[in-house]
């Protein structure tokens, strides 16, 4: 029950990405500095950071959007950006903005994906409309984007990359867009979907609450992005409200935030932002 | 014939590369403009009339004359009238199609990409006049010469403005695109040819009155049939009624493209939020 920081160690043969010393500039400046991680297969992995502090840069790193300057990125055995085809229709990603196509409707977004990944379109419309549906878009799929709220598209954008039943996901700030108790809701369905399916999850984001709710691990990162403190949350913690205020302060201290405000009860300190 | 190269300058590429930028523009009340156009053609006929009191009618005829001539034009030239729109069609057709293509590449293809942009940059610094003597020279045919005429002036406007648009999709739109590992020509087919119509819709509502003054100077130097042709005739001789006859049946397909162009840009970009700037 004690909220112990475990450094994480694995074996070769379970992890699924696996960044070793990895460092990457833009220019002069310095994003990512000598990162190590691991995740799992079928975890649940929070980034948990302040604003600018490289979150985002590890995912693109991940994605094989971008190559590192230093260390090792392997996904899934392969290096991502060198061998940017091998994660084909193994990965997906709900960006940060929503980044759906205007001309594109709400369910037309979403099939995006499985088309790029050549499946028929009727096969396509089908797993596109269940996934609005489980997003709770019913009814909105066939408007364009300029039609949704912000809440709204960001769904669809999720339903987009679930729409592809990808290995392995990526989400960046997708909970922490939306208002508290829409993001909870979608937050838990969220991590529901993917413990049934047994997929593996990596989402981004900066606030303490959304990563202690649905993680199993949590890396949280420095700026520039190094891991200064990972751990573990188990079941039992999730349900005992003390260790998770605990846990709360202990990130909060890591982060250097302000502890003096850091809830006891995570539940009512949702809107506490560390951007 | 210093005109079209005047023309040519005052719709520069970079004019239009920067109303691409300004999109989505603003789309004051419909009835408005249209009760502005009534008002400012009423208001030109009745100058006409005044005009047409004080001078000789070889010098500014009444509108009435100049409405009967409309009405001749129209039951006995209406051969003329369908061979320019002919030309018309196929030569803003092709250009589209070509210059898209040209636009893409420039925007697409590391590798080409500078060799065609300095290609159309030196084209767009041709002028008009220099084109229409050259096609004069080089073909024979008087369709070539007129074809060949308006394909090299419209080109460049599309080739830069689809270019200026792939230029200007969002980086985090192919990001998107590639974290689902698209083909090349995935990568086209649903975000970089979606994203050009918009640009091709403003490249040819731009154009096409250029477009129109043009291919009436190309038949006025090519061919003997045409709008431009029957022009040239009724100015030699001595018929200025229907020149303006003419003139006023130009403005007025002018104005009939314009709104139907922009009658289907309403239709396939419906998916574009009208800003309403006040
Ligand atoms: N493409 C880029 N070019 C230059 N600087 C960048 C780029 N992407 C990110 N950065 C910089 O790297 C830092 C980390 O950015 P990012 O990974 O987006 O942070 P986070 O997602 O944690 O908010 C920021 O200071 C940002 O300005
Ligand atoms: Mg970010």
């Amino acid at each position: 029950m004690n909220p112990i920081a475990t450094p994480t160690t694995t074996t070769q043969s379970d992890a699924f990405i696996e960044m070793r010393d990895v460092s990457k500039h833009f220019g002069d400046f310095l994003a990512v500095d000598q990162l190590s991680m691991t995740v799992r297969r079928g975890e649940i992995v929070a980034l948990l950071g302040r604003t600018g502090a490289g979150k985002s840069t590890v995912m693109s790193l991940s994605m094989g959007t971008i190559a590192p300057d230093q260390g090792t990125v392997r996904v899934g055995g392969a290096d991502p950006s060198r061998e940017f085809d091998a994660l084909r229709g193994k990965m997906a990603v709900a960006f940060q903005t929503d980044r759906l196509l205007p001309w594109r409707t709400a369910v037309e977004n979403a099939e995006l994906g499985l088309l790029i990944l050549n499946h028929s379109k009727s096969q396509a419309r089908e797993a596109a409309l269940h996934w609005l549906a489980r997003v709770k878009l019913e009814g909105a799929e066939h408007k364009y984007v300029h039609e949704l709220s912000g809440g709204m598209r960001q769904r669809v954008s999720l339903a987009r990359a679930l729409a592809v039943d990808p290995e392995l996901i990526f989400l960046d700030e997708v909970f922490s867009q939306l208002d508290h108790v829409t993001s909870q809701v979608l937050r838990r369905d969220f991590s529901r979907i993917v413990r049934e399916v047994g997929k593996t999850c990596v989402f981004v984001t900066h606030r303490i609450e959304d990563a202690l709710d649905i993680a199993d691990r949590i890396y949280v990162l420095d700026a520039p992005a190094r891991v200064c403190l990972a751990l573990s949350v188990s079941e039992q913690t999730r349900r005992d409200p003390r260790a998770l205020a605990d846990l709360h302060d202990q990130i909060a201290q890591a982060i250097g935030g302000d502890t003096e405000s850091a809830g006891h009860d995570p539940n009512y300190s949702e809107n506490q932002d560390l951007s | 014939m210093s005109q079209p190269a005047r023309t040519a300058s005052s719709v520069t590429p970079s004019r239009l590369g920067a109303r691409a930028a300004a999109r989505p523009a603003a789309r004051p009340g419909r009835r408005r403009d249209l009760t502005a156009l009534c008002v400012v053609s009423v208001l030109l006929i009745l100058a006409m009339e005044v005009a047409s009191r004080f001078v000789p009618p070889f010098i500014m005829p009444s509108p009435l004359v100049v409405g009967q001539a409309v009405l001749e034009l129209l039951t006995s030239d209406w051969h003329h009238v369908s061979v320019t729109l002919l030309r018309l069609a196929a030569a803003v057709g092709f250009s589209m199609l070509l210059g898209v293509l040209i636009g893409l590449l420039m925007g697409t293809s590391r590798r080409l990409g500078p060799y065609l942009n300095s290609l159309v940059i030196i084209d767009t610094g041709i002028p008009a006049l220099s084109w229409m003597l050259v096609a004069v020279f080089w073909f024979k045919d008087p369709e070539a010469r007129i074809f060949f005429i308006l394909t090299v002036i419209l080109l460049p406007f599309y080739a830069l403005n689809v270019y200026e648009g792939v230029r200007s999709m969002p980086k985090e739109w192919v990001d998107m695109m590639e974290s689902f590992r698209p083909s090349r020509w995935q990568l086209m087919r649903y975000l970089v040819i979606p994203h050009i119509v918009q640009y091709v819709f403003m490249t040819t509502k731009s154009v096409i009155g250029y477009a129109i003054r043009m291919v009436i100077f190309a038949e006025l130097v090519a061919s003997a049939v045409g709008i431009g042709s029957r022009m040239s005739l009724a100015q030699s001789t001595f018929r200025i009624d229907y020149v303006l006859a003419w003139t006023f049946l130009l403005v007025v397909l002018n104005l009939v493209l314009q709104s139907l162009l922009n009658l289907v840009e309403r239709h396939v970009l419906k998916w574009r939020a009208e800003a309403k700037v006040r």
